[in-house]
């Protein structure tokens, strides 16, 4: 049997229920507007976000449109290792957590590249860090915006630039109006949203496919295990791939979210430290819950797929979760499913655009005209992000073709290029301008060029003209083995460089015990041999493992 | 212990928890095949179960979701309370 999800005509209910939750957002960004007053409230909601509304903000910023379309659609690829890239990522937030999070709020900066300028220093390195952030935030970006649109188009009947322009400009109008409040306020609510509209037709999916646990849904189809294995008996297999990718998985997941500046971003805008804290075990605690589900929603989909003989394009992949909703759980559910996935798609993409507009004002027009008062800096504000809504818009109507592979990358390049220096910022007192620089370069460089063959160019990864590395990225996800050479790399460079050059001024190494909370100072804390020790000798390990390791797993690939 | 000290070593042990938790697992099930497969005609089932699922995967999804919240538990209590003992 083979499927296809087009439309004839436009489905009603689910247009419906997609503008409410457009109107209800634009509704909240209008609202907002009232309580921006300056610049912090602009970019950083005043440093006023309790507990839980951050904590679910984060969540539905975590989970974009990918959720929906994207996650499902590898696990029918990729089985096992697309599982494992989730469960980084869902594990990846704890890592944020406890390197970064609080930390980075005792610093009161505005930006992730507001942080690097002032950690080490330089404003060259800050307007390096906007260029990284442009780079990674347009990558993230452009899938979702067009994912929207290919919702409206697939799903719903309407034109596919129709959906781009509508979803583009409802995001930039309710982020220029309302700032960081509304865009805060909006994810929370965006959260609950996308929180229903995928657990309940998931649950009703297991139920219809005789799930015993259907009404739990991360933990409830075990007893279809056994069926599966006779359908597909290499499902639960880890070892189709070289046991580095799965090390390469975490790296990315860890640093990379580290390093992405609209998650950073977010530990800003809460009162304190210990509200930045708490704030993201809630996030993770809820991530974790949508991602275990997603899980379930791939067993299901292949499970059906093998049941029913279904043979699809793999371009429609992507919507199996919405084909399985309407084939099993009826159009009613569809409708809120697609519902559910339009504001996935919002929340992501506000949070981005909220991190472009302000790299673009607070730090690259504000490290060129400092003197520039942030009233001025505010007004400018409001036509940078109208400016970067529509320009991101309008890429959208032709962006990169796999949506969730484009973000795979801007996970890998954000953590070589900017996790690094910012969790041994925060962590080596003696990591040094020049360190960090090295750092930065080695890592954006030796994840970039690898992206614009593959990812761009469309180049199979063992032809790309990278010497040495190009003929061990074979495999599925193979080229994701790129973040286990990349973000190591980074580390050891920073470390090296900062070792042979001078160390910083001292009110930077006071800094460092201020944003861990000590109210005096003394020389010794974080400024051991250990860490940049261990960190040297684990990352050489990490880029030998690719190298090696290939006899014994011969059957690999 | 100086609380700094306390601060780095509790950080870093649960980092080695959830990078193993998060990422490093698998790694470790096929460095460690034997003790979590069975091979059966080139390919490999899981010799135990937990509810129904091979326990490997369990072990992912679980260790990865509730084992990460329960570290980010564990930490922030910790830090809470060295962050009182800052500010007395």
């Amino acid at each position: 049997m083979e499927g296809v999800l087009e439309r004839e005509g436009v489905f009603v209910l689910g247009l419906i229920l997609s503008l409410i939750i457009l109107l209800i957002s634009v509704g909240i960004g209008t609202w907002s507007r009232r309580l921006t007053r300056n610049l912090s409230d602009y970019y950083v909601a005043g440093r006023s976000i309790g507990t839980i509304n951050n904590g679910l903000a984060m969540v539905s910023l975590a989970l974009s449109l990918t959720t929906f379309i994207g996650l499902t659609a590898l696990i029918i690829q990729g089985l096992y290792v697309a599982v494992a890239v989730y469960a980084g990522f869902t594990s990846a937030f704890i890592a944020l957590l406890i390197l970064a999070a609080p930390f980075l709020r005792r610093h009161k900066s505005f930006t992730t590249m507001a942080f690097i300028a002032e950690r080490y220093y330089s404003r060259n390195l800050r307007i390096f860090s906007v260029i990284v952030m442009l780079v990674v935030s347009i990558l993230y970006l452009g899938g979702n915006i067009k994912g929207i649109g290919i919702v409206f188009f697939y799903l719903l009947g309407v034109p596919e630039v129709v959906g781009i322009l509508v979803g583009g400009l409802v995001v930039t109008l309710y982020v220029v109006l309302g700032g960081m409040y509304g865009v805060t306020y909006n994810q929370t609510f965006q959260s609950i949203v996308l929180l229903f509209c995928l657990m309940f037709p998931v649950a009703i999916i297991l139920q219809q496919l005789g799930a015993a646990g259907w009404a739990f849904p991360p933990l409830g189809y075990g007893d279809m295990v056994p069926q599966m294995l006779e359908k597909v008996p290499h499902y639960f297999m880890p070892m189709v791939v070289h046991p580095v990718t799965y090390l390469a998985i975490a790296l990315g997941s860890f640093f990379g979210i580290i390093g992405l500046p609209h998650f950073v971003m977010r530990f800003f805008t809460v009162r304190d430290a210990k509200e930045a804290r708490w704030s993201t075990v809630l996030t993770v605690f809820l991530v974790g819950l949508v991602n275990t589900t997603v899980f379930a929603t791939g067993f299901a989909a292949v499970y059906y797929m093998q049941a029913e003989g279904l043979v699809l394009p793999e371009a429609q992949y992507d919507y199996m979760v919405f084909i399985l909703t309407e084939a099993l759980a009826g159009e009613g559910w569809l409708a809120i499913a697609i519902a559910g996935s339009v504001a996935a798609g919002l929340s992501t993409v506000a949070g981005l655009l909220m991190i472009m507009g302000a790299g673009l004002v607070h730090d690259l027009y504000g490290s060129l005209k400092p003197e520039v008062d942030d009233q001025k800096k505010l007004k400018i504000s409001y036509w940078v992000m109208l400016a970067v809504g529509i320009g991101v818009t309008l890429f959208s109507l032709n962006p990169p073709e796999f949506i969730l592979e484009a973000i795979m990358w801007a996970f890998g390049i954000a953590g070589a290029s900017l996790g690094v220096p910012i969790v041994l910022g925060i962590w080596w007192k003696r990591t040094t301008k020049e360190g960090a620089a090295a750092g930065m370069i080695a890592g954006f460089i030796t994840s970039f060029i690898p992206c614009l063959f593959i990812l761009i160019m469309g180049m199979d990864p063992t032809d790309i003209p990278v010497p040495v590395i190009a003929d061990y990225l074979y495999g599925p996800l193979g080229w994701i083995k790129v973040i286990a050479i990349s973000v190591p790399l980074s580390f050891i460079l920073t470390v090296v460089v900062s070792w042979f050059t001078s160390p910083p001024p001292d009110d930077v190494r006071r800094s460092v015990d201020e944003m861990h909370g000590w109210q005096d100072y003394k020389e010794e804390r974080y400024n051991g041999w250990g860490l940049p020790v261990v960190v040297i000798i684990v990352s050489v390990l990490i880029i030998a493992s690719i190298f090696t390791l290939y006899d014994t797993f011969a059957h690999i690939g | 212990m100086k609380g700094y000290r306390l601060e780095a070593w509790l950080t870093a042990i649960s980092f080695i928890l959830i990078f193993i938790f998060g990422g490093a697992i698998s790694s470790i099930y096929i460095l460690g095949i034997d003790a979590f497969f069975v091979e059966v005609n080139d390919l490999y089932r899981a010799v135990n179960y937990i509810m129904g699922f091979p326990q490997h995967y369990f072990l992912l999804i679980v260790l990865s979701w509730l084992g990460a919240t329960l570290i980010g538990i564990i930490w922030c209590l910790a830090m809470d309370r060295l962050e009182r003992k800052q500010k007395s």
